[in-house]
């Protein structure tokens, strides 16, 4: 069986203290998997994301990474602990070119700094075009990919992704869900917050449908897409 | 005015790698700090400390004079000091505000209140009379048309060759790319790896060193005041405006842009006798660019997505 790479059991926090978002969350990401999150706005998806990078600070709950109990660990560490971060919005640093941004990923692993570029060069060639403009000059989509790249470069066991599909064309978001798709290939565990829900449930291998910080439903991809009371509450229907 | 030129040089340089301080700073920390200028006064009152001669009645610690009278030794002892005294404003005051979440205008307040602080720990130590280094007087000679002194000859040749540092360091090394990439975002600098918190306290120290390196240079060309700093810091804001707040390169540009124009318009016919509203035409200037350009001379429209 898959070892667990990220465990996160009755997790609660909250950006204000004394007023937690989440509220006892439990979640398991195994090797290899492909895990979505889908659920209303404000059910605490994205700050569940950030609660695990320790950019929001956990009061309640345990979180374990690679076995280890790692809550309340400052982001910077968790990046050397193999966890990869694609924010939102502002996940590319504006000002720094293309081949900068990813040089920031290599902070942490300097060693195969020409190697780690390569290979992210070779993923995403739109890339290595236009490796000296200005990330502030790209479209939506490209700076997605970039912002992947630079997560990537880090060499994560596990990447956790808020909302991708954020604001792209459908183009740049089949283009994107490949991007992850390939990168899930590669051995990468995927944590997918998404408000797309039809797209993420197909895509993953197991969904949690969040609601007011709570665990609403869980179950494989397919099951909740069939699921009526799933249906109902978040997908409509057709 | 062509008789001014060589004035404007110097203020034009001393502006220039005040301006790149200042915006680094601001860029990365987002603290508009006003208490800048008492870092470029402590600088310069620093190595007039270490190198005057115990017979010097500008400190009131006359006696003490532990570095003798070598200018250049105090010198880089007084920049290094300015660089620990920034870390210890980023760690003892400012990491603490922002890990509190204290809001920009609070933290600028605060800025104001340490900047009369410390002009007037300056005032306390030292008397309000200007003093010099203890430097041969030297006579003007002509440069290619421009007069200036030997010393400030040399004044230029360093800084500028500073400035030609500052840039390279920024563009070329990791620290130097850290440092753009918390400017961007300290948040997402922090999810790729990078340690936020030790990329600010670097710059404040590196802020902080080139601060207190603008401050000898001035004492240098001029003469060293409780006050310089503060006399300066509406030039630097200038300065930084004008080239793109925030940019570095922008910062040099515009520091040196506003210095020239505030010591050429000395040399303008209608100033005869109004010296010291040569900074209103500079700064007068700024104005109209800013009206034409609000994101500065190399500040940037970013597209938003």
């Amino acid at each position: 069986m898959n070892k667990a790479i990220i465990e996160v059991n009755g997790l609660a926090a909250g950006y204000v203290k004394g007023l937690n978002i989440l509220q006892g969350i439990d979640l398991v990401i195994k090797e290899k998997e492909i895990i979505s999150i889908i659920g209303p706005n404000g059910a605490g998806k994205s700050t569940l994301l950030k609660a695990i990078m320790g950019l929001i600070p956990i009061s309640g709950g345990r979180l374990y990474i690679n076995g280890n109990e790692l809550a309340n660990f400052k982001s910077h560490e968790l990046i050397k602990k193999g966890i990869g971060y694609v924010p939102q919005v502002a996940n590319v640093f504006p000002s720094l070119t293309i081949e900068e941004n990813l040089e920031i990923g290599l902070w942490t692993n300097t060693k195969n700094s020409k190697e780690g570029k390569k290979e992210i060069f070779e993923m995403f060639p739109i890339l290595f075009e236009k490796k000296r403009e200005k990330a502030g000059n790209l479209s939506g989509g490209q700076r997605q990919l970039l912002a992947l790249g630079r997560a990537l470069i880090t060499k994560p066991d596990v990447l956790l992704l808020d909302e991708p599909s954020a604001g792209l064309s459908p183009i740049a978001i089949d283009e994107v869900f490949n991007s992850i798709n390939e990168i899930n290939n590669k051995g990468v565990s995927i944590l997918l917050v998404e408000q797309n829900a039809k797209r993420a449930l197909s895509f993953c291998d197991r969904g949690y449908v969040l609601d007011q910080g709570k665990n609403s439903y869980t179950g494989t991809g397919r099951d909740l897409l069939d699921d009526p009371n799933v249906i109902d509450l978040y997908l409509g229907k057709l | 005015m062509i008789e001014q030129l060589g004035n404007g040089l110097l203020l034009g340089l001393i502006v220039a790698i005040a301006s790149v301080s200042l915006s680094l700073l601001y860029g990365v920390t987002r603290i508009v700090n006003f208490a800048h200028g008492e870092i470029i006064a402590l600088g310069a009152v620093l190595t007039l400390f270490f190198s005057s001669s115990p017979e010097s009645s500008f400190l009131y610690l006359d006696r003490f004079s532990p570095l003798g009278s070598s200018f250049i030794v105090s010198s880089i002892a007084s920049i290094l000091l300015c660089g620990v005294f920034g870390a210890l404003l980023e760690l003892c005051l400012f990491r603490p505000l922002r890990k509190n979440n204290y809001g920009n205008v609070a933290v600028l307040v605060i800025t104001i209140g340490l900047s009369i602080f410390l002009r007037h720990i300056f005032l306390l130590f030292a008397s309000a009379r200007p003093a010099s280094y203890a430097l041969d007087l030297q006579k003007r000679e002509d440069y290619f048309g421009i007069q200036l002194t030997p010393r400030n000859v040399q004044v230029l040749i360093i800084g500028s060759v500073v400035m030609i540092l500052v840039g390279l360091f920024l563009s070329y090394t990791k620290t130097g790319r850290a440092m753009r990439a918390v400017r961007d975002s300290s948040e997402l600098a922090s999810v790729s790896g990078i340690n936020s918190d030790y990329i600010i306290t670097l710059t404040w120290v590196f802020s902080s060193m080139l601060a207190g390196f603008t401050g000898i240079i001035q004492g240098v060309i001029n003469n060293v005041r409780w006050n310089m700093g503060f006399l300066i810091l509406l030039l630097i804001f200038a300065g930084s405006i004008l080239g793109g707040i925030g940019t570095s390169f922008g910062a040099m540009f515009g520091g040196f842009i506003i210095g020239m124009l505030v010591q050429l318009s000395v040399g303008l016919s209608f100033m005869d006798g109004h010296t010291e509203a040569k900074n209103a035409i500079a700064l007068a200037l700024m104005i109209l660019i800013l009206l034409i350009r609000p994101q500065g001379i190399f500040g940037s429209k970013e597209r938003i997505s």
